[in-house]
């Protein structure tokens, strides 16, 4: 075999890179984890779909006039996208040079557009995971109010019809309803940009989630000076349900916003239908119930659909427990079992 | 186990033992082998007492030097360890925690620097078994009684103010990293109210939580309040004890202030100088630090934004120094607002709680989340605020402005009129839209026909996009969005790297693409897949497949190696002088024919020379006999012809020329 040698003729490497070049694959510039082949690079794709997103456009570009974006309001709006277009086109217009440069970008661009599309629904991975459909309308809403400077980390849902499950209930988070946020960002201290994809029915705002709260609801007099704190008691036993009525709660005089506890606990004992503790004694866990304060959420839709009371009633994917005295102490000595 | 989305909250959770020291007595009787000594062993069961684990705390609320409207909200403390709030006995009722979260307001206490922990506690008072400690040095808060009194749980709160949670594992939110599942919660009694000045309304208030220990002094705790005083609502303006105002003359001239030359604290005159003497545990530090903040603090009362120390002052404590010594300073820089010289200014009774934990946050003065939300006004982009009528544009911009600013001018399709300069310095109107429309738009798609047919529109300038609406003035949106898309690209290189090195490759793949048209060129159909696969690959790609199908047909591709030409074989007869050998086969005489030669010339000679003429034909040979055998033979001979014209050259086997070869040797 030493002395083998090949002997092609014109013939077979004429063949040969026939088919090789039938079967060419085209040189991606970029693949990603889910396979996808782009002919954009990764950071150019990322980058115009940022832009396209509106981020870093100054503020101005935004709402041109600040009577547009009064103190206090909520603006709603479509996302022209003529206007996102011509952005990425003067991102990409940057060092072209030659009239070549800018016949090979006129070319490209179909291809530009369509990609840049596609990168802006994964932008920002998490929110709307649930989303099903992805909509060429984008739309949005600045908010610019205090509730946005003093609550930060507020939730924002937007779902694409009636909830028919009403205004108050708890929808699972990978909901299909729920359109995918494009972006969601403080633009200032008070000032909140979200972009969704699609076009809302509903959309809720929620005041965050920091673990459980206990609070009170405070009623103020005309000049804000003088406030009655209020709760709106539970039934110990079922504490799902509501009990329409609210129990002012005891301040200790002189002292601002210190409460009374002992005597709100009377207050609560008193009335039969808490179910608090029968043995006359009320237990922290008990009490701790009637103090819990759920987040808020406002719900901004059609007006043309019924609209609950949404002060208090909404509670989102806490529910409450309680177990009676025995259970507890049951609990305890299983606890000491345990040491022992 | 909890399930998702439930959590159970339990009264208490009580230790089998509270913390202490324990003596284990033994004793054995009556046993055969004799007495036997009784054996006394201790076991100390340890708990924190002046300083809470980091670890242990689990989350706080309001987060640690946070600002927002709290005034509605408990401030709470979650621990890790479900008993820690009833490890220490400290009422004969084993369900009254001995922690509580008291929150003091700025001027309400003050916050000592590490001291050791014998002095964390109010004199004269001492904790039971004092040799129980799990650190060294701690801090402690000073209050007066009447800020005790004001501000801290009476008794019977306290067992309401501590709960156990179990809370589901799984859910981060609630279980904030608990390993167990079981949370101890400490909750506030007071809702931090904001500041007030009469001057500027509602400022930002500063508060401090303290976890504190209650042990021994429960007492101190103020008496519940009668039930005929009963009050539902409280002036959150109203202020408990505000000790900064004097803390501030104390500091600007101690003598005086001691000696009651002080005009506004005339009691102070009274004071006992021993009394400071007998108090050397207001450590130096405290003192430094009340001098510090007293004086931001003056400007604190009336000024919103200067209250001090700010949170970004905390942050930057947080980030500017080594790691061990942040924690320590950021809890030093939280507390920069309680350093007053409590004991030294006041002739109240002073307790003193040791602080296991605590931080700071401050409360503004907004309103709840619920009235922001509900009186938003709510409104597409584009339109105004409440009845504001949109004022027609202005015909010249000559004249004084306006005193009030007008409400903009404002097309239904929000578009907003702006002063517009143009390049040629001309004033004028022009019309301007954000992103944000009030209507959908039509995205702008490829045109159907024309020159352009089925290709997107680019632009490479913004000139390309201003239009002129039909009122006659421009309409500049696109362009500015061109140009600002511009500018932003620009203003990051690593942008303009990424666009120009993505350009590079493309012209790359091109001029690839070209040449493989071009080496194909013979094969027209190739050209259509040299212009749809742009690759730069297309030499070593090509290589490949010519090896590859090489590698299949081995058979015809590889054999052993054999010369070109085969060379004949050797002729023996052929040796010698070619003349004679010539001479020989015609039967001549050489050496005769050589004579005359010499003498006559070669032609001469074969002239002369006889030819040897053959017998005639013997009869024998005669007849159709022969004339048969001769057909035979010319048969036999184009038979052997054929079949050499038809056998290939090469190969080790005889071939027809050797057969024809050796045919006449068998014949001889």
């Amino acid at each position: 075999m030493a002395e083998l040698k090949a002997y092609l003729d014109a013939s077979f490497v004429l063949e040969a890179t026939v088919t090789g070049l039938m079967n060419l694959t085209p040189a991606p510039a970029d693949e990603d984890d889910e396979g996808g082949v782009h002919v954009v690079p990764f950071d150019i794709r990322q980058w115009l779909a940022r832009l396209r997103l509106l981020e870093g456009v100054p503020f101005a570009y935004l709402a041109a006039d600040s009577e547009l974006l009064p103190r206090e309001s909520i603006r709603f709006f479509y996302l022209d996208r003529r206007w996102t277009d011509a952005l990425v086109q003067g991102a990409l217009g940057v060092g072209t040079v030659s009239s070549g440069d800018r016949a090979q970008l006129e070319q490209l661009y179909d291809v530009i557009r369509d990609e840049v599309d596609d990168e802006e629904h994964r932008v920002r991975p998490v929110g709307g995971e649930g989303a099903s459909s992805t909509s060429q309308t984008i739309t949005g809403f600045l908010l610019r109010s205090r509730a946005v400077s003093g609550w930060p980390g507020l939730h924002v849902r937007a779902y694409d019809r009636e909830l028919a499950e009403g205004d108050n209930a708890v929808i699972p988070e990978g909901d299909a309803r729920r359109l995918r946020l494009l972006r969601m960002e403080r633009l200032a201290p008070a000032v909140l940009l979200v972009l969704f994809d699609g076009v809302p029915q509903i959309v809720h705002i929620e005041e965050p989630r920091r673990g459980i709260q206990f609070g009170v609801r405070l009623d103020s007099d005309p000049d804000g000076v003088t406030f009655s704190p209020w709760i709106r008691p539970r039934d110990a036993t079922d504490p799902q349900k509501d009990i329409a009525d609210k129990v002012t709660v005891p301040c200790r005089p002189g002292s601002p916003g210190v409460l009374d506890f002992r005597h709100l606990n009377k207050k609560l004992l008193g009335r039969p239908d808490t179910h608090m503790s029968g043995d006359g004694v009320v237990d922290s866990a008990e009490f701790a119930l009637e103090a819990i304060r759920f987040p808020y959420r406002q719900v901004f839709g059609d007006t043309a659909h019924p609209v609950e009371e949404l002060l208090d009633v909404f509670r989102p994917t806490v529910f409450i427990a309680a177990e009676p005295h025995e259970k507890t102490v049951a609990l305890t000595e299983r606890f000491t079992a345990g040491l022992a | 186990m909890v399930q998702p989305g439930f959590f159970v909250l339990h009264p208490a959770v009580l230790p089998p033992l509270p913390a202490g020291t324990y003596t284990l007595h033994g004793e054995i009787e009556d046993i055969p082998a004799g007495p036997v000594a009784p054996l006394d062993s201790t076991i100390t069961v340890s708990s924190p007492r002046w300083t809470m684990p980091p670890d242990q705390i689990l989350s706080t609320f309001p987060p640690a030097n946070s600002e927002g409207a709290y005034r509605a909200t408990l401030p709470q403390i979650v621990l890790k360890r479900r008993t820690l709030p009833w490890e220490r006995k400290v009422d004969a009722n084993e369900r009254i925690p001995w922690l509580a979260l008291v929150v003091v307001a700025e001027g309400e206490g003050s916050l000592s620097a590490e001291s050791p922990v014998e002095q964390c506690i109010t004199e004269f008072t001492k904790v039971p078994q004092p040799a129980d400690r799990d650190v060294a040095t701690s801090v402690y808060l000073s209050v007066t009684q009447t800020v005790v009194n004001g501000i801290f749980p009476c008794k019977e709160d306290l067992e309401l103010l501590a709960h156990v949670r179990e809370v589901d594992l799984s859910d981060s939110e609630l279980a904030d990293g608990d390993d167990d599942g079981f949370l101890a919660v400490v909750v506030a009694n007071r809702l931090p109210q904001p500041g007030f000045d009469p001057k500027v309304g509602h400022i930002p208030r500063k508060y401090l939580a303290c976890l504190v220990n209650l042990e021994t002094q429960l007492p101190v705790l103020p008496p519940p309040t009668p039930d005929n005083v009963l009050v539902f609502e409280f002036d959150s303006q109203a202020l408990v004890q505000d000790l900064r105002p004097m803390a501030q003359q104390y500091v600007a001239n101690p003598d005086a202030f001691a000696m009651g030359s002080s005009t506004s604290a005339p009691f102070v005159a009274q004071r006992d100088v021993r009394d400071r003497a007998a108090r050397p545990t207001d450590v130096t530090d405290a003192y430094i630090g009340a001098a510090e903040s007293v004086e931001t603090v003056s400007h604190a009362v009336h000024t919103a934004s200067s209250w001090s120390p700010s949170p970004a002052q905390i942050e930057q404590a947080a980030v500017s120094y080594a790691a061990t010594d942040a924690a320590k300073l950021v809890r030093d820089a939280m507390a920069g607002s309680w350093r007053l010289p409590v004991g030294a200014i006041t002739f109240e009774p002073v307790y003193r709680f040791p602080v296991l934990a605590h931080w700071s946050f401050t409360v503004t003065a907004d309103g709840t989340f619920e009235q922001y939300m509900q009186n938003l006004d709510v409104g597409l982009l584009g339109t105004l605020h409440g009845d504001k009528p949109a004022q027609p544009a202005p015909t010249t911009t000559a004249g004084p402005p306006p005193d009030v600013r007008p409400a903009p001018e404002l097309a239904e399709t929000g578009h907003v009129g702006l002063d517009h300069l143009t390049r040629r310095g001309d004033q004028v109107r022009a019309w301007f839209r954000g992103p944000a429309a009030p209507h959908p738009t039509v995205r702008e798609q490829a045109p159907t026909s024309g020159p352009q047919k089925g290709r997107l529109p680019f632009a490479h300038t913004s000139d390309q996009l201003r239009v002129v609406v039909p009122d006659g003035r421009e309409d500049v949106s696109y362009a500015a969005a061109y140009e600002i898309g511009r500018l932003l690209a620009l203003s990051q290189s690593a942008v303009v790297t990424a666009l120009m090195r993505w350009r590079q490759e493309q012209f790359g793949a091109q001029r690839a693409a070209l040449l493989a048209a071009l080496a194909a060129h013979p094969v027209g159909f190739l050209d259509d897949t040299l212009f749809e696969h742009r690759t730069p690959g297309l030499g070593a790609l090509v290589g490949r497949h010519i090896v590859l199908g090489a590698a299949k047909k081995t058979d015809a591709v590889f054999a052993s190696s054999r010369p070109l030409v085969d060379p004949g074989r050797p002729l023996d007869f052929l040796d010698g002088n070619l003349d004679q050998v010539i001479a020989a086969g015609l039967g001549l005489d050489f050496e005769a024919l050589q004579r005359n030669a010499k003498r006559l010339g070669i032609v001469g000679a074969l002239v002369r020379t006889a030819v040897q003429v053959g017998a005639q034909p013997d009869p024998a040979l005669g007849g159709p006999a022969f004339t048969g055998l001769q057909a035979d033979l010319d048969r036999q001979v184009g038979a052997l012809v054929a079949q050499s014209g038809r056998t290939g050259i090469g190969g080790a086997a005889a071939d027809a020329l050797d057969d024809l070869l050796a045919d006449p040797e068998e014949r001889q």
